[in-house]
């Protein structure tokens, strides 16, 4: 016995990214939480439209960076002054000025690694499948189609009331997808 | 949208009271700067100086920001340019303003005394005489007059016609000028400040004199943009974007302003030769380390942690303390590289210091707010305005923007 397949939610497709942004801005103003707008290319005001905060990116670059400068100071020391002195020109076995350059690459580099992990962790990334990609119209957002998704596992989701919420948005063409 | 509520429904900022502010300080400040000169003619020859170099910061700095406006073709500081352009024009105020030390120079230079005369000035003689020193006054104050004033001229001239010619015009002066710009402002720290130790040696201190100043005076552009938006006069010109962006440009100086400061001393420290590390062990005396600690951790470090969040570059409560703190710090950086000739044991503040300051201030406010009240606020018909408001220009055809760049 084959299961029911589970909506994943519900798919509007329009054709310019005005009618998406206010789509959007209704989404926002009935207080959906799980819900997406897919777009061929950044559409400036997307983000306020749909109430985004300011990403949480930063949080693991400064993270990231942090470790970095810590983790190159200690190296330095622990190297040069503490394992293996190595007297260099009468100058001190360790000194803040000359173990600068090399943590500051290491900030450089750790805040990269914190930016691209976080990225991907805040985007649940990989992952190798997404029910989206199976729907046949989907396919033309990367063309010139704007879609908006909204997730059945929102709380406000149900089938009738958002498909008219979408449809007096304006969407042309509403379905609903399967897990 | 409708969440963002707009400042301009808000009651204009009423600054009548302030009106005769810049009188004040130069009525006062003069007095005692005066009064400095006949009692303490040395202290008074160093005092000057910092307060100079403080003010041509400003002066520069805004010079900058007009020649890169035009070299990137910027959009977003249309709205601003006219006032920066004013700060840029304040260069033959300064001039006069350096009168005082034409006069003092061989006061407060000591390689201009024969009788100090060594080695090291004799290896430099070619390029630090009198003759040369003197006349390099006279040539890097005339470059920064015309350069100002042409760029001011073309774009107060397109205010009338509205001509993209006009555009061009300045794009030229200001290809030019930045080569210019940067021979001078290098000139100027090596001979006004560097010279006061001619033994030392940094290729770094033009650009250090450079970052330190374009961060003041982005520090100045934005509290200035905002009163002059409160005020009125930009009230419908400047957004969220003119703010943001300005306060990116801050932050990134303050970040280049510690990698050159950094860069400096590293070499130095790393090398550790006598006639390059004494300047800084001059400046380890007493209190002067105070101020070495404070220019890492309040130029750098302070403003570095509060800036590196986007939203605290729009937050007005941040950026006006941060403002007063930038005036503070770059203050200190200039005593720090000044002061310790006059006095070697630590940080003094002179009642001369605050006397010339005060002075330059009222000054150079009172000239600025004249040419601002004479001319119209921003520029009125850049062919550039409509985009810094937002509004979507549509691209030329390819026909007429052939004809206009007179090609093909």
């Amino acid at each position: 016995m084959a299961e029911t397949p589970k909506p994943y939610g519900i798919v509007a497709e329009f054709d310019n990214p005005a009618d998406t942004m206010h789509a959007a801005e209704r989404v926002r103003d009935k207080g959906f939480r799980k819900w997406d707008v897919f777009t061929p290319y950044p559409v400036h005001g997307m983000d306020q439209a749909m109430g985004m905060k300011n990403s949480k990116v930063g949080w693991f670059t400064f993270i990231g960076g942090v470790t970095g400068y810590i983790t190159g100071m200690l190296m330095i020391w622990f190297m040069n002054a503490f394992d293996y002195a190595i007297p260099v020109g009468g100058k001190p076995m360790f000194s803040p000025i000359y173990a600068f350059p090399p943590s500051y690459e290491l900030t450089i580099l750790f805040g990269a690694f914190g930016s691209l992990g976080g990225m991907l962790f805040l985007n649940r990334l990989p992952r190798l499948h997404h029910p989206l990609l199976k729907n046949r119209r989907f396919t033309q957002v990367t063309h010139d189609k704007f879609f908006v998704v909204i997730e059945a596992s929102d709380p406000n989701y149900s089938e009738t009331e958002t498909r008219n919420l979408l449809e007096s948005a304006g969407s042309k063409h509403i379905e609903v997808v399967e897990e | 949208m409708s969440s963002h509520s707009s400042p301009a429904t808000s009651a204009p900022l009423d600054l009548s009271r302030w009106r005769n502010l810049p009188l004040i300080l130069m009525g006062a400040g003069g007095l005692l700067a005066l009064i400095g000169a006949f009692v303490n003619t040395k202290q008074f020859g160093y005092s000057w100086l910092q307060a100079f170099m403080f003010f041509l910061s400003l002066s520069l700095g805004a010079l900058f920001l007009v020649i890169i406006h035009h070299l990137f073709d910027a959009v977003w500081s249309v709205p601003i340019r006219r006032f920066v352009e004013h700060i840029a024009c304040l260069a033959p105020v300064l001039f006069l303003l350096f009168i005082p030390l034409l006069i003092l120079a061989p006061t407060i230079y000591p390689w201009m005394d024969p009788a100090k005369a060594d080695h090291a000035l004799h290896a430099k003689h070619a390029y630090l005489n009198k003759g040369f020193w003197y006349a390099r006054v006279f040539i890097v104050f005339g470059i920064w007059t015309w350069l100002s004033f042409s760029l001011r001229k073309w774009s107060l001239r397109q205010d009338q016609s509205g001509a993209a010619q006009c555009t061009y015009a300045m794009r030229k002066y200001a290809a030019g000028g930045v080569f210019l710009f940067a021979v001078t402002l290098t000139l100027a720290a090596v001979d006004w400040v560097k010279s006061l130790e001619h033994q030392w040696f940094s290729t770094m201190y033009g650009v250090y004199y450079f970052a330190a100043s374009v961060w003041t005076t982005l520090a100045t552009v934005y509290v200035l943009t905002l009163v002059l938006k409160r005020a009125g006069p930009l009230r419908d010109v400047v957004r969220e974007r003119q703010f943001h962006d300005i306060g990116v440009l801050f932050f990134a100086f303050t970040v280049f302003y510690a990698y050159i400061h950094f860069s400096q001393y590293f070499l130095i420290w790393n090398a550790a030769l006598p006639e390059e590390t004494f300047w800084y062990i001059k400046r380890e005396t007493g209190s002067w380390w105070d101020i070495g600690m404070l220019l890492i951790f309040g130029h750098f470090a302070l403003p570095f942690l509060t800036l590196l969040r986007i939203d605290a570059k729009l937050n007005f409560a941040v950026m006006i303390p941060m403002f007063v703190w930038a005036w503070l710090m770059h203050f200190c950086d200039l005593s720090y590289n000044i002061m310790p000739i006059p006095h070697p044991n630590g940080f003094v503040l002179h009642w001369i210091d605050i006397g010339c300051f005060a002075f330059m201030l009222g000054v150079l406010a009172k000239v600025f707010l004249k040419s601002f009240a004479a001319h119209p606020p921003y520029p009125q018909k850049d062919p550039r305005f409509a985009e810094a408001m937002g509004v979507y220009v549509p691209p030329a055809t390819s026909g007429q923007a052939a004809m206009a760049h007179g090609k093909h």
